[in-house]
């Protein structure tokens, strides 16, 4: 046996109810192992920040434009996809998600806390790199926009994945599905398509509350704090899809 | 259903109805009928044969096509509350391996509503895990991790528990720590339902044996039980004398006798009834002359039953 004790403390703590035990077991258990990946999306919005400056715009204007959409067209979809597969999609595949699912814990208190054990883990992740840009760019005073709308975006797009993981037996495949066919390129010709959609929701946040010109404001999508109710039930109804869809999950492979 | 059918146990917690699961083209049981009820049992049979199905259908984690399973009258797939009576130890090498055992441990504990403090080192302890307690599952063996899923298993105090190929990767000294500790459970009253590839631990294991078959029961009982049951098959005896040759021409006469061969190791005797052929031999050799050095039957073990069974 090659067992090398570790500590032995044999001290226990009170037990946490389940809806926290959930989130801080998410926040633990689908961190990404490698520190470097939690970099990279600060690294993206800090170049596309600084690409921001080579627009001849005013400062504001130009973050929206550029830094702005970038941020909600690659990283934050990006960043949330890598997260919102962990949550639940890889932890399905590899059999895990049995030690939570076998319990006596309501479906939608396992949504839930996976959700805002996500979100914690986005904001983390997504709130440096939302300001970094905007101060990247020039525009320090839309900093707490970009946050907002990061913050509102990665909320929205994680109750996405989460449904989209207790649904799909590849879920990374259909979360790309929705980002690129679905949110550019329906979303961009229909406007009914952006109205429902994270990317640009969250772009019409930042716009709404930068308050630059008109122009950028996309016609029949709600902007600013309008925006962010949008996100708000976006995020509810991709909450409750995953928890449905996980009544009917067989969390286990046909493996015998 | 009877009373005194082997594949039912009486004061059964875990019933099986008539379940049928397939997955795809693939049938993974078939119409299988059986019952769990206290002590140990094990499950029996080849890759494929359902053993893993049937213990993810026993405890929900996936739902029959046909039939019904019971744990203690409730549906473990449309009933959560089943989880706070029953456990699994799944044989999937997968754990979270950002946390250390004693997280998973507390973590299985919190959401069973555990509020004993003490109750996840407890289960480490029982598993003789307690002093690898809070280094990650990442860099654990196979059999270390399976001990730290049996230590989740266990905090809850299920009164069933699912066993899964759970002496996989377990060293010699941890499989008997491992197969005592299920003993123990099943003779307090708990059920324990076991799998095993290795046969030689299901005898030690189990009061009760399930043997599958491509999805389907093909036998039940005590190994030694279904032995007896399966009468119309031939069994060997291996006899050990001074004069093979002749003893095999006499017995050749022998009613119960199928046929004869002689090895390096002895002569192979091959019976429909073992038992009517023990009585046969010694007067025969007597009769011949012959010493008979010993007489020992060569498929009495779950192996050599468990080929006839899948062949």
């Amino acid at each position: 046996m090659s067992e090398r004790a570790g500590r032995t403390s044999t001290t226990g703590r009170p037990s946490r109810p389940p809806l926290a035990a959930i989130v801080a077991y998410t926040v633990r258990a689908c961190v990404p192992t490698h520190g470097v990946l939690l970099l990279l999306p600060l690294a993206g919005a800090v170049l596309f920040g600084l690409l921001s400056r080579m627009s001849d715009e005013a400062t504001a204007i130009a973050f929206v434009r550029v830094g702005g959409a970038a941020m909600h067209t690659l990283v934050v979809p990006i960043t949330c996809l890598v997260i919102g597969d962990a949550l639940l999609g890889a932890e399905i595949r590899s059999g895990v998600f049995a030690f939570t699912w076998l319990s006596p814990v309501r479906y939608s208190t396992i949504v839930i806390g996976r959700w805002l054990g996500g979100c914690l883990i986005a904001a983390v992740i997504l709130v440096p790199a939302a300001a970094a840009a905007a101060i990247a760019a020039g525009s320090p005073s839309s900093v707490g926009a970009a946050i907002v709308a990061a913050v509102g975006g990665s909320a929205a797009y994680l109750a996405l994945f989460l449904a989209i993981g207790a649904s799909f037996k590849r879920p990374v495949v259909w979360s790309l599905v929705l980002v690129i066919l679905v949110e550019r390129l329906l979303g961009a010709a229909l406007a009914g398509v952006a109205q429902l959609s994270p990317g640009w929701l969250a772009q019409s946040v930042l716009v709404g509350l930068t308050g630059p010109a008109g122009d950028l404001q996309r016609e029949g999508v709600p902007s600013g704090w309008a925006a962010v109710g949008r996100l708000v039930l976006v995020a509810i109804i991709g909450l409750a899809i995953a928890t449905r869809r996980l009544r009917s999950l067989r969390p286990a492979s046909s493996a015998d | 259903m009877t009373a005194t059918d082997p594949a039912f146990a009486p004061d059964a917690t875990v019933e099986v109805d008539d379940a049928s699961v397939w997955f795809g083209q693939k049938v993974a049981l078939s119409e299988l009928a059986c019952s769990f009820g206290p002590g140990v049992t094990g499950l029996l049979g080849p890759n494929g044969a359902g053993k893993s199905t049937l213990m993810r259908a026993v405890t929900g984690l996936i739902d029959v096509n046909t039939g019904h399973v019971r744990v203690e009258g409730r549906d473990p797939r449309r009933d959560r509350d089943v989880h706070r009576r029953i456990a699994l130890v799944p044989e999937d090498e997968a754990v979270p391996a950002q946390l250390t055992a004693r997280e998973l441990v507390r973590y299985v504990a919190d959401l069973h509503g555990v509020r004993d403090p003490a109750a996840a080192d407890r289960a480490l302890e029982l598993v003789d895990m307690l002093p690898a307690a809070d280094r990650r599952l990442r860099g654990f063996s196979k059999g270390m991790r399976q001990r730290a899923k049996v230590a989740a298993a266990l905090v809850t105090d299920p009164p069933v528990l699912v066993l899964d190929e759970p002496l996989n990767g377990a060293d010699p000294v941890q499989r008997v720590r491992l197969t005592d500790l299920f003993r123990r459970l099943g003779a307090e009253g708990r059920t324990v339902i076991v799998s095993s590839h290795v046969l030689s631990e299901v005898e030690r294991l189990a009061d009760r044996v399930l043997v599958l078959v491509h999805g389907r029961l093909a036998a039940a009982g005590g190994h030694r039980a279904i032995r007896d049951a399966m009468d119309d098959r031939p069994r060997h005896v291996l006899i050990r004398s001074d004069d093979p040759r002749r003893l095999a021409a006499a017995l050749l006469g022998v009613p119960t006798v199928a046929g004869v061969s002689l090895t390096d190791a002895g002569l192979v005797v091959t019976t429909d009834r073992a038992g009517d052929l023990a009585v046969a031999v010694a007067p025969v050799a007597r009769g011949l002359g012959v010493h008979l050095r010993e007489v020992r039957p060569l498929d009495d073990s779950l192996e050599s039953l468990f080929r006839e069974l899948v062949r």
